[in-house]
């Protein structure tokens, strides 16, 4: 493998690299130092607070429901993960691999009903989640959810499999392995990063919905979003229990994220993949 | 490849099918009646099927013109800088480095910040007398005055656009990474071989290799930025003026403003279509290649 | 093999689904048509919003003293943010569910009583006792807004004023509030200036959703009304432009920020909190925390009187019955109880509200606040916008795009006046 030159890596690696960090990351910088200012400075233009304070993070733990919505958000998120990973494996599969009829008109009516606002389909789904009793429970938004996130997923996972040549699993079924065994022991872990991929955007489209989770649950089964807005009064915003909420939010996920991205990259030979 | 019975592709996408089409194939049909009616909650009087009358009534809607322009510069810009952002990215986190866990679960934040707290730490950082995005700028010299950059019609649009951005850049980094990994190696050793330069490299084989992936991230965001409506409006509520109204952010003032759902059907039925008209270029090739 | 992994996963699925359907949500109570006077026990459900967690408590404060009062009634409270109170309701109401009482603002009356959302309420008005104590005013602002029928029973209200920082009246030499709209007017122009080396605005100008309030207090000065008594839309005349010009002059020739288009309450507190603006109007709302971050430098006077007329804009918050109730009475003795007078002292107390109640208003912790005080004396002139069908729109998505184009100079202030009234006529 060529050895860089030292000059190449500043230009192509670094500085892209940074450049992309600081705008990513400075509205969270902001966010972080605003949950730890006091009241007063919270409106005044100070890059550091001039005095810091955890009495926000305090709140948030003690005095408000932001437990309660975290594990809410979790169980729901985690719930669809799954439900929608189960089912949409098995359809990308059939329609990377197969011919049939009607796997035109499937995918595209998959795809119509994602264009379409959601918000017009509020009050049909809250009648549905009424008459299924299933309202306020964690079911409604993991039903609600899965729904949107299937079509989406199956699209994007068909999109992975179609990268992944079929004469992998062709020359093992040659070798005498049926047709799921080569699924599970050859394409399954090469498709390994599209499915984590996936299986993070379910994740966190679940986790950050608003507008259903706000019809569909009530005090006990809400969840963060929700939670979030409501400190958004008539008059006043709470910017200290805003903030502070919105970086516990962030955290877990990223940390959660860092165990899971290893499996994003696999299969690394000798150096790096060079773009 | 072998041809197999005819059932076993059937069952595999049962579970799929049965699932969305069951929960949303009411809502969805209800909707698209709807927009042949005339549904006002103000006017409970005056309900019934009316033919195209709302879809007229829209096509010759100055503002139906106005947001359809501002969907398109909204999609455009928007999913044109996701991707190339994402794509620079993917392509940094690909290679090995120190700390490469750490940083990629720090670029995730933008896509897991909630949307009514991006909007207003936005808002916060665009504002016209404190807004820190106007204090470095003055700071770096690059403008004499602070500039209210949600207040005036020709900077709010690409305010917001920038915004969404920032929050989408992730989503193409994280699942390009993905498809970059598809890509076989040999491949780049070969060029190697041959002497190709970095850039040839890039053009010749990383995108083709990744073309599936490629379309079909592209095609979805397409999609899911078309009809968003929370950054906007937690920003401009669609303002100032209606600088930053797109069709999904008309289609729901119509609902829950004017409560005309009918109207608010047929802006959304318009979207649809049109969403529809882009993605059958897409179709095209994706169905192509599957071939 | 296929068979079995897609068994596998599918009933991995269901399972997964089922279970969470036998989730932590509170179950729905079972609706018995219970009858009203019985005293099986009953739990009604009451949809609100609260500025601060702190506001909460006093409203579970105030719900356990209900519930001593009237052992057999429950009420189970939910909060939605603001922002999308009402469309959550609606959207709630026509899917089929719906909560028993909610908060409810008087704009959003047609929208619901034309869909037969709301329980009339002049049956039990006339018999309830605490009738009289009600600010009498406020029986005819709601008979009003439900277009001759009580729909409401009254919790909150409030009354616009301007707030202002004395010691800038005094480092520019002002020594009296002003007494009529020229002077006030004179007064945001002496104001806006540089004062303690800060550049100072006079007026900060609320150009975002919420602004037609103060700017109903400048045309109806110079004569300018929204409808007559038959509530008949009346907006468009020369005198309405006259005020609407005067409000854009003072964003054009730079008595208010440059930001005013976009400004919204939130800007507005800022803005005077740093001291960039000298005035700004609102009401007593917002005055516990102003004064938390001003401590004495804050002060109110009432919108003064023009050449055409005074009026300032009345700020309300109500309850409602929700008509598919099926405790219809436990229902009313809930909204009826938050309009007495132990629930509206506590409640004002906490939140700095102006008491709906006369004896409340009386008692000295409220008559001693200045910005009550202020209040109380601009009563007699305050007023709410017509309340048509096509009000709540218009205060939500019209009046502040067509005001921000005529404060950009897109469109004259004739025109800008022109379209509000086809708008509020519906003829648009």
């Amino acid at each position: 493998m060529k050895k860089e030159s030292v000059l190449s890596k500043i230009f192509l690696f670094f500085i892209p690299l940074t450049l992309i960090l600081i705008f990513t990351l400075f509205p969270f910088y902001w966010t972080l130092i605003t949950s730890i200012k006091t009241p007063k400075e919270i409106f005044q233009l100070t890059y550091w607070p001039h005095s810091v304070s955890f009495s926000n993070y305090i709140k948030l733990f003690t005095q408000s429901d932001y437990l309660i919505c975290l594990r809410n958000s979790f169980l729901v998120a985690a719930c669809t993960t799954l439900v929608t990973l189960c089912t949409t494996l098995l359809a990308a599969y059939a329609f990377s691999r197969y011919r049939f009829k009607g796997k035109k008109a499937f995918l595209t009516i998959f795809l119509m009903i994602n264009m379409f606002p959601s918000v017009l389909l509020l009050v049909p789904l809250f009648a549905i989640m009424r008459n299924l009793h299933i309202l306020y429970t964690p079911g409604a938004l993991i039903l609600a959810y899965s729904t949107f996130t299937i079509p989406f997923s199956v699209w994007m996972l068909t999109g992975f499999l179609n990268d992944l040549p079929s004469a992998l699993e062709e020359a093992a079924m040659v070798d005498g392995c049926n047709r799921p065994k080569a699924f599970v022991r050859i394409i399954l872990p090469i498709a390994v990063p599209g499915i984590v991929a996936t299986g993070v955007y379910i994740f966190i489209n679940a986790w950050n919905e608003y507008t259903y989770a706000v019809m569909f649950t009530n005090n006990t089964s809400r969840t963060i979003p929700v939670f979030l807005k409501l400190l958004v009064g008539e008059f006043n915003i709470d910017w200290g229990l805003l903030t502070a909420g919105g970086i516990i939010t962030i955290l877990p996920i990223c940390i959660m994220f860092m165990f899971v991205q290893k499996s994003l990259i696999q299969g690394l030979t000798a150096g790096a993949v060079k773009g | 490849m072998k041809k197999k019975i005819h059932w076993a592709p059937y069952l595999l996408i049962m579970p799929a099918v049965l699932f969305v089409l069951l929960v949303v194939a009411y809502p969805v049909l209800n909707s698209i009646g709807m927009s042949f009616q005339n549904y006002n909650l103000m006017i409970p009087g005056v309900r019934g099927f009316v033919g195209f009358k709302n879809y007229i009534t829209v096509l010759t809607d100055s503002l139906f013109y106005q947001s359809l322009l501002n969907t398109v510069i909204w999609v455009v810009f928007g999913v044109g800088f996701q991707f190339i952002f994402g794509f620079i990215l993917a392509l940094i986190l690909n290679t090995s480095f120190h700390a490469r866990g750490a940083i990629r679960a720090t670029v995730l934040v933008p896509w897991v910040t909630p949307g009514v707290l991006i909007g207003l730490m936005w808002s916060w950082m665009y504002d016209g007398n404190y807004g820190v995005i106007n204090d470095v700028l003055h700071k770096l010299g690059i403008i004499n005055k602070f500039i209210p950059f949600l207040a005036n019609p020709s900077t709010a649009l690409p305010s917001v656009i920038v915004t969404i951005v920032w929050q989408g850049i992730p989503f193409f980094a994280i699942m390009l990474l993905a498809g970059l990994q598809a890509i076989p190696n040999e491949l780049y050793e070969a060029a190697d071989v041959d002497g190709c330069s970095r850039i040839r490299k890039l053009f010749n084989i990383t995108i083709p290799s990744m073309k599936n992936t490629i379309f079909v991230t592209t095609m979805l965001r397409i999609i899911w930025v078309a009809n968003s409506i929370d950054v906007i409006f937690s920003m401009t509520g669609g303002g100032p003026g209606y600088s930053t109204h797109t069709l999904s952010v008309y289609a729901f003032k119509k609902a829950y403003g004017t409560l005309d759902f009918g109207i608010a059907s047929t802006l959304s039925i318009m979207l649809t279509l049109l969403l529809m008209i882009v993605e059958f270029f897409y179709l095209k090739n994706f169905f192509k290649d599957a071939e | 093999m296929v068979k079995f992994v897609r068994a596998l996963s599918a009933a991995l699925a269901a399972v997964i689904v089922a279970s969470s359907f036998v989730g932590c949500g509170s179950k729905t109570s079972s609706n018995n048509a219970a009858s009203s006077n019985d005293n099986t026990p009953v739990t009604i459900t009451h949809w609100l919003w609260v500025d601060s967690a702190d506001y909460m408590q006093t409203m579970n404060k105030i719900a356990d003293d209900f519930h001593s009062k009237y052992p057999n009634i429950t009420v189970k409270m939910q909060t939605y943010a603001y922002s999308d109170f009402s469309n959550t309701l609606t959207t709630a109401l026509a899917g089929g569910g719906g909560p028993d009482t909610a908060s409810f603002k008087l704009t959003w009356t047609p929208a619901y009583t034309q869909n037969n959302y709301l329980l009339a309420l002049d049956d039990a008005v006339d018999k309830w006792e605490g009738k009289s104590e009600i600010l009498p005013m406020l029986w005819d602002k709601m008979k009003e807004a439900g277009g001759g029928k009580i729909y409401t029973m009254p919790w909150t209200w409030q009354v616009l004023y301007v707030y202002y920082r004395p010691s800038y009246f005094k480092a520019v030499g002002i020594d009296s509030v002003p007494k009529t709209f020229d002077e006030f007017i004179e007064d945001i122009k002496k104001c806006t200036t540089t004062i303690n080396g800060k550049k100072v605005y006079g007026f900060g100008l609320r150009g975002a959703s919420g602004g037609q309030e103060p700017w109903g207090s400048f045309i109806q000065a110079y004569g300018g009304r929204f409808a007559d008594e038959n509530n008949k839309v009346i907006l468009n005349s020369p005198e309405t432009v006259k005020g609407t010009q005067v409000f854009i002059d003072l964003y054009k020739n730079g008595y208010a920020p440059k930001t005013a288009v976009n400004d919204g309450l939130a800007e507005l507190k800022t803005m005077f909190n740093n001291g960039q603006i000298a005035m700004f109007i609102h009401h007593i709302g917002s005055s516990v925390d102003m004064v938390k971050a001003n401590g004495d430098d804050i002060d109110a006077f009432p919108v003064p009187k023009g050449p055409g007329g005074q009026w300032t804009s009345m700020g309300d918050t109500e309850n409602v019955v929700i008509a598919s109730t099926k405790h219809q009475d436990a229902a009313i003795k809930w909204v009826e109880y938050l309009a007495s007078a132990d629930a509206v002292k506590k409640w004002d107390l906490a939140t700095g509200n102006l008491p709906v109640v006369s004896s409340v208003a009386e008692a000295a912790e409220f008559k001693d606040n200045k910005f009550m005080k202020v209040s109380m004396e601009s009563q007699s002139y305050a007023g709410i916008f017509p309340i048509l069908p096509t009000t709540a729109n218009w205060v939500n998505n019209v009046w502040a795009p067509v005001m921000q184009q005529a404060l950009m100079g897109k469109i004259s202030a004739e025109e800008a006046v022109k379209q509000l009234d086809a708008q509020l006529k519906g003829q648009a």
